[in-house]
């Protein structure tokens, strides 16, 4: 067990635990060349994990539940508020961590975050939850059904989320779900970035010290048994991201009769159309491809990892591949690419070389130096991802239509297609994209920010999580006729 | 078909062979001899190999321009998938070996040898200064197919050699295509315990955990006589529980009392035609070493660039008895340069998805 200076910070949030009761690991962290950091995170004990599960399923029904849905937006609201200020000090540990953590850009993460958090506020709380629930008050309370009887939503007693990846901010999704459901949650800290989740946890528990023992963030080390088991088999339901062999192995440890919710590893792809390709746009439109490459390093499952450029516009595809590359090289000096570790060099390297002896014509722009590169082809090629880190493929198309067909063997894996088409294509286009398995169609440079309220991989983000209660109409109509005021003879 | 001879093949290829078994065959060569035979390889494949001069000419690399090993550009593994390096056209080729692939997605990388008798001296002279260690035929127990099973396994040909060349009689096969033969193993093992005369046990790393496993369950173990060696390799290949290097060979002197100084690691690789071995593995992780018909150096896998002493990078191998596809061949395997050879410290695991982007390995459902 590696002893862990005082000075690291702390990840998690243990309510109900003093620091000194628990076993402290160390993470250490180079994102930024020649800055190292530790972060502690905590390894609880079994019986630990389990008194935290009780404490939290307890804590959310005695209070969360007790609140109005606008009362837990409102209060999601003010922590996410806190974290929009850049003079918060809970803002500027993110901001000062995030970067040594991941290796991001200090600016793209500080950008990134705003414009994820923004998409939380109280407005976009509100239409979230009303993307899923058509009377949202059916979260507070029983409302008439319109079939006859009153129905309620309730959440899961005890959520446990198992987080992945080092996108910052990804925990929010499933964290921002469980609160709106006003389940008790308990999220499992990626090992790759156990900041953002602490911090907002921290800024919820300020916001309203009532909430601190209705959620937990905990930790362990991926793929190790406890306390996992424990927390699994506590839970109503369990939400696990990651690839499929993490999402397996969740899978097995989680009771049969408990709700089981995964989301898988995803690509995105972008198609653009002849239209968009002329001398103006066509920069434009390289520019804002090169953002989406850029923002969190092709980490993230709404990432493109494949661009579509279709022949016939005034600029041709391969020229458009050579602007995409001017940009992310002028995007690489702004915001420069992390070091990269080894296993990932690796993986950049050996994408960059199966381009180069691949055995249809390819053109690759961007030298071994470059931390970027474009690979070019003017033939058709299954869909595949790159390596990610700013590597991306361009294919010339003769018509977006057929290429968004032909993503239908990889349905399981597809999640985003920016699009970049006139108004008459768009619901054609964007019909043969969701056929072929595709969940979000967006603008070229929105890849990376999805709006608040999306159906995250296709799904009804809020709806899975909760159980419905009914009654009956018939149960109101006897009730009726047991009441102290009912008369014998009325129909 | 018509049976394989040497006339088949180009008079260049002809021309070559005997000049490099000559220098297989010598005590050893210094910088300046090993740097000349490398640039005649050099040659000769850029002006018959012509993916490798396509490589080359985009780098803008000529033999002209190449004065050491060092200078030959290093060819990524994967290319032996992606193309066919071959001076030779195939259909002349006396063997192909093929790389195992562990999924059917994953297209096998092939390496063509126009005669098995350089790929052969070279595993022999290697083989006996480094395993055997100039020491007398002893009987082999070997845990892989044979040869007749797997015709295009390297590992296979590696193992028929051996027992050809340095085995007794008493040797055999205990792992074929159908499983393994852990009954006739274990009692092969307690013949050789009784009888006090040394065995040597050579096989696939995953067949070692099967043995050692199988033991556990029944809490047996047994102590081979002194003499005894083990020679492991090729990792576990998800054919078995996985081990750290320590627990491995802690358990194997446990369950074969066989000290770790006699438990050799030997690293090969279809891509090459040349093993490395370390001395014992006392200490993990070992340190490796080549015959002297080869040369190794730890780089940066996106430039290229040699790394300093001790930091980690990418192996990238010379092989002179590779003369047919590329003698210099770029590994996915980290290593880290050390003095006497290199650390090899496994296989850089392409890109874990580290956010929720899906990653190469895991749809080509390889992860």
């Amino acid at each position: 067990m590696s002893t862990v200076p005082s000075s690291a910070w702390k990840a998690g949030h243990l309510p109900g635990l003093r620091n000194e009761e628990v076993t402290w690991q160390t993470l250490r962290f180079d994102g930024v060349p020649g800055q190292p950091l530790e972060i502690a995170v905590p390894a609880l004990m079994p019986e630990q994990a389990a008194a935290l599960a009780r404490r939290v399923r307890l804590r959310a029904r005695e209070v969360l539940q007790t609140l109005p849905l606008s009362a837990v937006v409102e209060r999601i609201d003010r922590a996410v508020a806190r974290l929009l200020d850049a003079n918060d000090p809970l803002r500027q540990q993110a901001d000062e961590l995030l970067p040594r953590v991941t290796g991001y850009d200090a600016t793209m993460v500080r950008l990134g975050l705003t414009r994820h958090l923004q998409t939380f506020r109280a407005p976009q709380l509100h239409r979230f939850v009303s993307e899923d629930f058509s009377n949202p008050k059916v979260l507070d309370e029983f409302q008439p059904a319109l079939k006859g009887g009153m129905v309620r939503a309730f959440g899961p007693g005890l959520l446990v989320h198992h987080w992945a990846g080092n996108v910052p901010g990804l925990p929010l999704w499933s964290l921002a779900c469980g609160l709106l459901v006003k389940a008790g949650n308990i999220g499992k800290l990626p090992s790759a970035e156990p900041v953002f989740a602490t911090v907002f946890a921290r800024a919820l528990a300020a916001v309203d010290p009532a909430l601190d023992d209705c959620f937990a963030a905990v930790w362990w080390r991926g793929g190790e048994a406890e306390p996992a088991a424990t927390l699994n088999a506590q839970a109503d339901t369990v939400l696990a991201y990651g690839g499929q062999e993490t999402v397996d192995q969740i899978r097995a440890q989680v009771p049969a009769a408990t709700r089981f919710l995964a989301y898988g590893y995803k690509l995105g792809v972008a198609l653009v159309g002849r239209v968009a390709l002329d001398s103006q746009r066509g920069a434009a439109m390289a520019r804002l491809a090169a953002q989406d490459v850029a923002r969190f390093e092709q980490q993230g499952c709404y990432s493109p990892h494949v661009f579509y450029v279709e022949r016939g516009g005034r600029m041709d595809p391969r020229d458009f591949a050579q602007h995409l590359a001017s940009e992310l090289a002028a995007l690489g000096q702004r915001h420069p690419r992390p070091a990269l570790a080894l296993t990932d060099a690796v993986a950049v390297a050996k994408w960059r070389q199966s381009v180069e002896w691949s055995t249809s014509e390819q053109t690759l722009f961007g030298d071994e130096a470059s931390p970027w590169a474009v690979a070019f082809s003017e033939h058709a090629l299954p869909l595949s991802p790159t390596a990610g880190w700013r590597c991306v493929q361009v294919v010339a198309v003769d018509m977006l239509e057929a290429a968004a067909d032909a993503l239908a063997p990889h349905a399981p894996y597809l999640q985003t297609a920016g699009v970049a088409v006139e108004p008459e294509r768009l619901y054609p286009l964007s019909l043969r994209l969701a056929r072929a398995g595709i969940t979000r169609m967006c603008a070229l440079g929105a890849m990376t920010s999805p709006e608040a309220g999306w159906h995250h991989d296709g799904g009804f983000n809020l709806r899975d999580l909760v159980r419905i209660a009914e009654i009956e109409a018939s149960a109101e109509r006897a009730a009726d006729k047991l009441a102290p005021y009912a008369q014998e003879d009325t129909p | 078909m018509t049976p394989w001879t040497m006339e088949s093949l180009s008079a260049a290829t002809r021309a070559l062979v005997p000049e490099l078994l000559a220098f297989l065959a010598q005590d050893g060569c210094d910088d300046v001899a090993f740097d000349a035979m490398a640039l005649r390889l050099f040659t000769h494949q850029y002006a018959h190999n012509e993916p490798l001069r396509r490589f080359c000419q985009r780098r803008g690399l000529t033999p002209r321009r190449v004065s050491t090993w060092r200078d030959i550009p290093a060819v990524p593994i994967n290319a032996f998938k992606e193309t066919t390096l071959s001076c030779e056209p195939v259909q002349s080729c006396e063997r192909v070996f093929m790389t195992s692939g562990t999924t059917r997605a994953e297209v096998k990388g092939r390496h063509h040898h126009p005669t098995i008798a350089v790929w052969d001296r070279s595993m022999q002279r290697n083989f006996a200064a480094r395993f055997m260690r100039g020491g007398a035929r002893m009987p082999m127990a070997i845990l892989f197919p044979p040869e007749t099973e797997l015709g295009n396994s390297s590992l296979a040909r590696y193992l028929a050699l051996a027992v050809r060349e340095f085995g007794t009689a008493e040797s055999a096969w205990y792992l074929t295509s159908a499983g393994m033969n852990l009954p006739g193993l274990r009692a092969r093992l307690r013949e050789a315990e009784s009888s006090g005369e040394p065995l040597a046990v050579l096989g696939a790393s995953y067949g070692f955990v099967h043995l050692i496993d199988a033991m556990a369950q029944d809490g047996e173990s047994v102590r081979l006589p002194a003499g005894s060696r083990l020679l492991d390799t090729g990792g576990y290949k998800r054919q078995s529980r996985e081990l750290a290097p320590e627990d491995f060979y802690n358990e194997i002197t446990l369950r074969l009392g066989v000290p770790r100084a006699q438990c050799i690691n030997m690293y090969g690789m279809t891509e090459l035609s040349s093993q490395f071995y370390d001395e014992g593995n006392t200490i993990t992780p070992s340190i490796k070493r080549g015959p002297h018909w080869s040369r190794s150096r730890v780089v940066d896998p996106m430039t290229g660039r040699e790394m300093p002493p001790g930091e980690e990078g990418v192996l990238t191998h010379c092989d002179l008895a590779s003369f047919n596809s590329t003698t210099t061949i770029l590994t996915e395997d980290v290593g880290v340069a050390v003095d006497g050879g290199f650390l090899l410290l496994g296989r850089a695991q392409g890109a874990q998805a580290r956010g929720c982007s899906l990653a190469v390995a895991e749809f080509l459902g390889t992860a």
